[in-house]
């Protein structure tokens, strides 16, 4: 994976517009974009997505958005796939203002945009310059399109972890009701697994799923190397007495193998309200 | 971040006003949708009042855009609010032109006069 770079995969299904767009959000601010600029990136994702959730899937057989940034020039470059049955710009219903609304949004507060669509579904990307030196990156290999159950990452380790995955924790615990103390103890995870040495994560990419349900959600990390998983548990050791052990409602290490062969594992850690 | 609230408000006299906290999309616009119509439905003019508002998209627009119309046809009063400052959602309503054809009012209580006293305005 490119160094700063960012993936996410959710169910496309509107509730998941503001886990999208916090990502997003947190993502821009680590890479220097200010809040007007931040503004305009959460409308440009938000409508890129909503025409994914409106019009790719059948509500009988839904499937996934895949997000991703990165560094583009002096920005970034954002993209928005689905596996549906193609971009719609004018919608079933030639009444419904809110969408016909969405393309000039995306073409006036984006630098450039374009779509590509055809029968294995749709790609929106837009550009948004501004921000410190960015690097150009290489292409990027797709995710699972059978990945819908819930939100799935992959972030360069780094600088870049921690803005994001505080924004997009935050946002799955306040819509599972979590109370002030269960919200600010799974930000504390988050923020175990952000600072934890990027060696112990294959391939440098921290990769990271969570599935919200009834209350609870359940959080996978990895793949990690061997031993990785007690060592994120151990850095959550705390002076005062505060562990991942206490915090957590159920913690288990998964072994299984990377896509080379390797030994991997992956930390699993479920945390109810 | 928690995810956005919606309330309908009455103010004196008669008018229903809606307003906003945190963020709005297509996960909220029903529940919009849903209080614009009851609002129309008891025939009260109407001012939505987007000044807590965090963020607002196209759905939420198309559902304001939708109601004003129906009140324009049922004869009711329409008007937008909107507090000088609010950023991000001034910045949605600029760029689709909508700042001047709805039009939005600074301060709530313009919005309720301009509301009461112009069954359509445009």
């Amino acid at each position: 994976m490119n160094e700063q770079s960012l993936r996410l995969t959710v169910g496309a299904k509107p509730g998941n517009l503001a886990v999208i767009r916090q990502a997003l959000a947190g993502y821009a601010e680590a890479i220097g974009f200010g809040p007007d600029s931040v503004a305009d990136l959460k409308t440009i994702v938000t409508e890129a997505c909503m025409n994914a959730v409106v019009h790719a899937y059948s509500d009988d057989a839904p499937g996934p958005i895949e997000v991703g940034a990165r560094p583009h020039g002096d920005g970034i470059e954002v993209t928005v796939r689905d596996w549906g049955s193609g971009f719609k710009p004018r919608p079933a219903d030639p009444d419904d203002p809110g969408l016909r609304l969405g393309l000039p949004l995306i073409g006036t507060l984006s630098d450039g945009f374009e779509i590509r669509g055809g029968p294995d579904g749709t790609e929106v990307r837009m550009v948004m310059e501004l921000a410190p030196e960015g690097r150009p990156a290489p292409e990027e290999e797709r995710a699972d399109p059978e990945a819908t159950k819930g939100t799935v990452m992959s972030i360069a380790a780094g600088t870049m972890v921690r803005p994001v995955l505080a924004r997009v924790i935050s946002a799955l615990a306040a819509r599972a009701d979590f109370s002030i103390d269960r919200l600010s103890d799974t930000v504390l995870i988050g923020d175990a697994v952000s600072a934890h040495d990027a060696a112990d994560f294959r391939n440098g990419t921290v990769g990271i799923e969570i599935v919200d349900d009834n209350g609870r959600l359940d959080v996978r990390v990895g793949p990690l190397v061997p031993g990785g998983s007690e060592r994120i548990i151990k850095g959550l050791e705390l002076p005062g007495g505060t562990s991942l052990r206490k915090l957590a409602s159920e913690i288990n290490v998964e072994q299984a193998s990377a896509g080379s062969g390797a030994p991997a594992e992956y930390l699993l850690v479920a945390i109810d309200q | 971040m928690g995810p956005g609230e919606i309330a309908t408000e009455r103010a004196d006299p008669g008018v229903t006003v809606i307003t906003f906290s945190g963020e709005h999309d297509l996960n909220t616009a029903p529940d919009l949708r849903e209080r614009l119509t009851i609002a129309i439905g008891e025939r009260t003019p109407i001012v939505v009042d987007f000044s807590g508002a965090a963020f607002i998209d196209s759905s939420i627009l198309g559902a304001v855009l939708d109601a004003r119309r129906s009140a324009q046809d049922a004869g009711l009063g329409f008007a937008v609010a909107l507090y000088e400052g609010a950023q991000p959602v001034a910045r949605v309503l600029e760029v689709t032109g909508l700042d001047s054809t709805l039009p939005v009012h600074q301060t709530r209580a313009a919005a309720i006069e301009a509301a009461q006293g112009s069954p359509s305005e445009k």
